[in-house]
């Protein structure tokens, strides 16, 4: 018994080092991230890309992944916001569940300005919201509302296309 | 040996440095989308869900990918086979305890156990163990109602947490999750048989869902299954020719069980949800065999004698109702309502009432026992930046019934196997309670984090209670956590309990007059007059200290130490005759020689350790390896007796069964890997050694290693055939050591010990196919 066991410690040490099991937030910040190099905006500054967050000032992951980084030969910018009021010039706009309540009025008040909204707020895409993040058995999955990110003037790459759910119009 | 202990673990912390290296900024997008996230966990906190790997309290996970791959079809046998200090052993010819599988953790009793069903209370089953059994005393949550199928994971909260849950959550809670949004349809087909040529199982699962608006789901499993007994009786040498004339093994059973899980969530931010089970089992198991000459009547119906057989019909079912939101104010809001329902209901055959001698009927409604529970609660949510409350209230009420069987299942002696339950055990009891709770988590900094939890509740029988709690951990280096808990618990007297009376009469040998025995209601005047008093809740004190490793994120080592001191812990008192002369009179007014009932006869001490190391990796293939090792021990102690009736000595089966009947030490070696379309599990268990009171002598069996061998191959992407073995060497336990007898023994009937925590029916073979739509 006593070699089984030092077997198993001995397929601990010869299997390391391992592929990382990452938190929710890490990944849905990855996304975040990532999704700009899918997504062609109607007009873009070459040089600065700027992401919002809405209402979750206890989360600065994003700040600390991305502010001030080159990623695509674009300096990443990160601005916190605690209501859709203060909202400036921005790419993205990360709808953090905490705004589940207020989410009508906060797409409504980014309607038409070339601002993609992501959130993991339970519905998003259903609701208006272009880019829905959730997590299905461990594993991140992206909901795209075509249609809204068209009337948003998006230019979707169809690589990506392929790899995430699309749904059409507002379902509401 | 070229490596030591010392320079495996300097080499581990070498190697886990080197893991540090974040490339995560590099990675492409579709390996992001293929990347695995954290596991998260609800229960051990009522703030949240959050990785079990930075909880306060130790937790552990079973994935439904765990439960896939196992083979196995129902829940006390999966629990039994992932977690070593989970213990569900198979009893035979013990009345009841044979149709509603008792279950344990870490030793201590079946009620001592919180079950919950997507957070929400289960309700207990109606039987009450009252035989020689593991689980002696207890009435706990039938386990096996719940479809496998319909789980998405189930969560093992190992810690008291009844400042949080309230009753019951003692030596730990398991959280049932059911699958929610995003699985596929699906049907499944097992059968399997014993390498003895008996037990054969056959199982079909099926599931079904629906999507709705804004990943909302409907959800429906559906199972049907039918276990063929076992046999694994001894010679019964009281014939001239020696046979198997009892049934000892597993029951033969029939079972329907559905479950249905649906959220619909609003577009205004509303989410109703429900969920409901429902579990039908018609159980058989056998009594002992009575020869010809068991009664002077026996031969008049049965010249051969006869084998009573013991048919349960158990119903199961609960609902839940449940609408919750989000406030402007970011408070989250939750009011739900669920009730469960049970009933066993028991029936005689092959049997007669010797006192009707030819005029016995052969089969009797022996009447039965059903338990109702409604809870409604309403709890709220808030979170700041780095303190989240949370708060509610619980309204229960609970009722405990039971019915007369027919007439002639109990008049005079009743019914050979099992007496009926007589017009004077009629029972319609019921109580209620509320609660009001508050949890709170506070965290300093990125390394502490403390929780604080408290509750108040009122029974209306006992009165009430207030229990709190208080948990920190502290992350002394990114990949140390550090983690200690200290809280109260109670576990309320069950209705069972306070209310249970089962009554039988036989022919005294001496007098030729029946006399009455059996378990006796508190307030009836044969258990007054011995001692008996309304029944106090147990009391609990819990702490635990351990700590989380994390070598990478995919490897982690958990060592925690836990100590539960249980006071007045109730049990069933001796069987006792009247001593002094108005005990005598009382008793022989109502014809009674010998009576027990529920006592708070003793205090108990728990302590022990669990270890569990976990591994997984990917390989350059894209083969899959997960390992676990498990290891736990668990140390139960009699530290007091409270009632002058009860001592190690004049309650030895008693005593011995909670401090030794259970395997103090249990260990797990699970192995999944997967390649390509094949996926390969190999379980090794190790249960520890116990002993069983026999006439005062007590008897050892010795520990043994067990092993489950699963492979599934993934024909087409939806359509998967699995081979596979449960205990796949055939290992039995050891017969009883010298013990020689016509009921137990080497020799006798029942040649093992009713406490094996792997049973006696040797080894099962199977098959699976599963298909998704």
């Amino acid at each position: 018994m006593q070699r089984l066991i030092f077997i198993f410690f001995i397929s601990f040490l010869i299997l390391l080092p391992l592929n990382a099991y990452e938190t929710e937030d890490k990944i849905k910040a990855l996304l975040l991230g990532k999704i700009s190099k899918y997504i062609k905006w109607k007009t873009s500054d070459t040089d600065n890309f700027k992401i919002t967050i809405i209402n979750n000032s206890q989360d600065k992951l994003f700040y600390e992944m991305y502010n001030d980084k080159n990623i695509n030969d674009k300096i990443f910018t990160i601005n916190y916001i605690d209501n859709i009021s203060q909202i400036k010039d921005t790419d993205i706009l990360y709808i953090s569940a905490d705004n589940s309540h207020d989410l009508e009025n906060i797409l409504q008040e980014i309607k038409g300005k070339n601002i993609l909204s992501v959130s993991d707020i339970r519905g998003f895409a259903e609701k208006g919201g272009i880019v829905q993040i959730y997590f299905l058995s461990q594993k991140p999955k992206l909901k795209i509302n075509l249609d809204e990110a068209k009337r948003e003037s998006f230019k979707i790459s169809s690589s990506l296309l392929r790899i995430v759910e699309v749904i059409h119009g507002d379902m509401k | 040996m070229i490596l030591n202990k010392k320079s495996i673990v300097s080499l581990i912390f070498i190697w886990s440095s080197l893991d540090a290296t974040d490339e995560f900024l590099d990675s492409d997008f579709e390996d992001i989308l293929d990347m695995k996230s954290e596991i998260k966990v609800d229960v051990g906190s009522r703030n949240g869900n959050r990785n079990f790997l930075d909880s306060n309290v130790p937790v552990d996970v079973i994935t439904y990918q765990q439960i896939d791959s196992s083979g196995l079809t129902s829940l006390s046998n999966l629990l039994r086979y992932f977690v070593p200090s989970f213990n569900a052993p198979e009893t035979s010819v013990a009345d009841g305890s044979d149709h509603v599988r008792a279950f344990s953790l870490r030793g201590m009793s079946p009620d001592q156990v919180l079950v919950l069903i997507n957070g929400k209370r289960v309700h207990t089953s109606a039987l009450l163990h009252v035989n020689g059994v593991i689980g002696r005393g207890s009435s706990h949550v039938d386990l096996d109602t719940i479809a496998l199928k319909s789980i998405e994971k189930i969560e093992i909260l190992r810690d008291g947490a009844a400042a949080q849950y309230g009753s019951d959550a003692i030596s730990g809670v398991i959280n049932i999750i059911l699958k929610g949004f995003g699985h596929k349809n699906s049907i499944a087909i097992h059968g399997g048989k014993r390498k003895a040529g008996d037990g054969e199982l056959l199982h079909t699962d099926l599931f079904l869902t629906k999507q709705l608006k804004y990943e909302g789901f409907v959800n429906l499993t559906l199972a049907v299954n039918e276990q063929k007994k076992t046999n694994r009786a001894g010679l019964d040498t009281r014939l001239d020719i020696p046979a198997q004339t009892t049934y000892v093994g597993l029951p033969h059973q029939k079972q329907i069980l559905a479950v249905l899980n649906i959220e619909a969530p609003q577009s205004n931010n509303i989410n109703l949800y429900a969920d409901a089970t429902f579990s039908h089992r018609d159980s058989k198991a056998s009594a002992f065999f009575r020869p010809s000459n068991h009664n002077e009547n026996t031969n008049l119906v049965y010249p051969n004698g006869f084998l009573p057989l013991i048919n349960a019909k158990i119903l199961d079912y609960s609902t839940t109702l449940g609408i919750q939101g989000r406030l402007s104010n970011s408070i989250e809001w939750d009011f739900s309502n669920k009730m469960g329902y049970n009933c066993f209901k028991y029936y005689v055959d092959n049997s007669m009432n010797y006192s009707l001698g030819l005029e016995s009927p052969t089969s009797f409604n022996n009447g039965g026992l059903s338990f109702m529970q409604n809870s409604t609660n309403l709890d709220l949510k808030r979170s700041w930046d780095k303190f989240n409350l949370s708060s509610g209230i619980e309204y229960r009420y609970e009722n405990y019934k039971i019915s007369a069987g027919d007439l002639e299942s109990y008049t005079g002696t009743g019914s050979q196997g099992f007496a009926g339950y007589n017009p004077q055990n009629e029972v319609d009891s019921n109580r209620n309670s509320y609660a009001i709770y508050i949890d709170s988590t506070y965290k300093f900094n990125d390394s502490l984090n403390v929780e604080g939890a408290g509750r108040y509740e009122k029974y209306s029988d006992f009165g009430s209670t207030t229990n709190a709690k208080l948990a920190l951990s502290y992350k002394a280096i990114e990949e140390l956590l550090l983690r200690s808990s200290a809280s109260t618990g109670f576990r309320a007297p069950s209705l069972a309990q306070s209310n249970y009376s089962q009554t039988s009469s036989f022919v005294d040998t001496d007098t030729g007059l029946l006399s009455t025995h059996g378990t006796f209601k508190l307030d009836h005047e044969v258990a007054q007059t011995l001692g008996a008093k309304e029944l106090k809740p147990e009391k609990s004190i819990h702490l635990t200290a351990g700590t989380v490793y994390q070598l990478s994120k995919k490897t982690f080592a958990m060592v925690d130490y836990f100590y539960t001191k249980v006071n007045d812990r109730i049990m069933l008192s001796n069987e006792l005759s009247g001593v002094t002369p108005t005990q005598e009179a009382i008793l022989e007014s109502y014809g009674v020689s010998k009576a027990r009932f529920f006592t708070n006869g003793i205090d108990t001490l728990t302590q022990g350790i669990d270890i569990k190391l976990k591994h997984e990796h990917i390989f350059e293939d894209e083969s899959n390896l997960a390992l676990t090792f498990w290891y736990s021990y668990n140390k139960n102690e009699v530290i007091n007796y409270n009632e002058s009736t009860i001592s190690k000595e004049s309650s030895l089966a008693q005593i011995d069964r909670i401090e030794n009947g259970q395997p103090k030490e249990s260990m797990k070696i699970l192995t999944n890997y997967q390649k390509n379309n094949t996926t390969y599990t190999l379980n090794l268990n190790r249960f520890g050694s116990y002993r069983q009171v026999i006439a005062e002598e007590a008897y050892s069996f010795d520990a043994e290693w067990v092993a489950d061998l699963d492979i599934s191959y993934k024909i087409k992407e939806n359509l998967i055939i699995a081979i596979g073995g449960h205990n796949i060497f055939n290992m039995t336990p050891n017969k009883w050591d010298g013990l020689s007898g016509i009921y137990y023994g080497y020799d006798g009937i029942k040649q093992y010990s009713r406490y094996s925590p792997f049973g006696y029916s040797g080894a099962y073979y199977y098959i699976t196919a599963s298909y998704d739509f």
